[in-house]
């Protein structure tokens, strides 16, 4: 059996970077830092909120994510939505992965 | 909108009193609104309002990580990117300077006449000193270039293959190995013939050897002159034998005991016949000067000796 820190650290090690796509993809519909954290997680991108809201302004800062705050209902929030550039890097990165997944399936075909 | 409590009060603030003072009012509506959210979603879900606010923060996790993630600060004292470049910087510096404190140090005192244990003492606590600065320093310098983005930037040295350490030729090291033979065997035949062979006559026509005769009354020389034969024997068993650790051991070991024991001779002014000193006419200053001169030169083997070893283990 594995053992359970290898099996962590390894998935850890494997997802990492999924979840900016996930976000940017997920983000084409504005929505606000809990919402998305409860989104992500239904779709099978569990991620801790302490990881995904400093993400979400570091996103923002590099200018992949646009933000403006919601003041219209009794609490006030910051909605997020992918920019052009955050949309060509999903692109790119969309790419990418189905790539990696053509190549995993052959290796698997291959053996 | 539920009313904040004292608890997030204090999580938000524990959060914000880490970060810049431009980026809190932003990130304080953001959190707050987050949690009110997340602490909704558990009472939505019938949970007691003081378990659904500790359930939220205690996901949040320290206040201090979280932190750090908005203001994109590590979390390391120096990271991977760096740490090479600190490491050789550290050792560099370590290996150079402090072997040449403590070699003004003990040059320094011995000259001003202490005894053996406060020179070698006030060696010892120089070298120290010096070392503790050094990690000291260099560590917060890395430290600062790792939380100044500004200073990171820089591009970093790409490594070659030219930079890999040369193996010393077996031939250059036959050669040190020639040296230190010659050196020896000169070295001892002048201490075994100095209480003879002398420029300089006593009264009675008897040769003033030029080393103390307390060395022959103690048999400290025999000992002496066994070290340095052990030492030599060690440098040929490096040579022609495969290296192991309990060889070389035992050879660094020899090596240090010599170099202590000319240490200690010539900080108890031990060496040197006074009675020759007188004979030939020597200045005054003089005997302490090859004293010191001795202290200096064993000083140096030590160091040279203790680095070797160092070196050597490395690179097995």
């Amino acid at each position: 059996m594995l053992d359970e820190e290898l099996l962590s650290t390894h998935l850890q090690e494997l997802r990492r970077g999924t979840v900016v796509l996930a976000c940017l993809l997920i983000l084409e519909q504005p929505n606000y830092g809990y919402a998305l954290l409860d989104l992500l997680g239904r779709r099978g991108f569990a991620v801790d909120a302490n990881t995904l809201y400093p993400l979400l302004r570091r996103l923002e800062k590099q200018g992949l994510l646009a933000a403006d705050w919601n003041t219209e209902e009794s609490r006030p929030r910051k909605f997020y939505r992918t920019s052009e550039k955050g949309l060509a890097l999903a692109d790119v990165l969309s790419r990418d992965w189905s790539e990696l997944d053509t190549a995993f399936r052959t290796l698997k075909g291959g053996s | 909108m539920t009313t904040t409590s004292a608890l997030i009060d204090r999580y938000v603030d524990a959060t914000l009193r880490r970060l810049p003072e431009r980026q809190r009012p932003d990130i304080e509506k953001e959190l707050r609104a987050s949690i009110a959210d997340a602490v909704d979603d558990r009472l939505d879900a019938g949970s007691d309002p003081a378990d659904a606010e500790l359930a939220v923060l205690t996901e949040l996790g320290d206040p201090a990580r979280l932190a750090a993630g908005y203001a994109d600060r590590p979390l390391q004292l120096v990271g991977p990117a760096l740490y090479l470049d600190y490491t050789r910087l550290v050792t560099t510096l370590l290996a150079t300077i402090v072997p040449a404190v403590a070699a003004a140090v003990g040059l320094v005192r011995t000259l001003q006449g202490g005894t053996a244990l406060h020179v070698i003492g006030d060696t010892l606590g120089a070298a120290f000193t010096a070392g503790v600065h050094i990690a000291f320093w260099t560590t917060l310098l890395f430290v600062v270039i790792e939380r100044v983005p500004a200073l990171r930037r820089a591009p970093a040295r790409s490594w070659t293959p030219d930079a890999l350490p040369e193996p010393p030729s077996r031939r250059a090291r036959y050669g040190e190995l020639v040296t230190e033979t010659v050196l020896l065997v000169l070295i001892t035949t002048f201490v075994l013939l100095s209480p003879v062979v002398s420029s300089e006559t006593d009264a009675a026509g008897d040769p003033i050897g030029v080393l103390s005769p307390w060395l022959w009354e103690t048999g400290v020389v025999h000992l002496f002159i066994a070290l340095v034969v052990a030492d030599l024997g060690f440098s040929f068993a490096k040579y022609y034998a495969r290296w192991n650790v309990p060889l070389a051991l035992a050879g660094s070991l020899v090596g240090v005991a010599c170099a202590i024991t000319l240490i200690w001779l010539a900080a108890n002014d031990r060496v040197l016949n006074p009675a020759f000193a007188e004979a030939a006419g020597w200045p005054s200053a003089l005997p302490r000067w090859i004293n010191a001169g001795l202290v200096a030169i064993s000083i140096g083997t030590l160091v040279h000796a203790v680095a070797e070893g160092i070196r050597r283990a490395r690179r097995r």
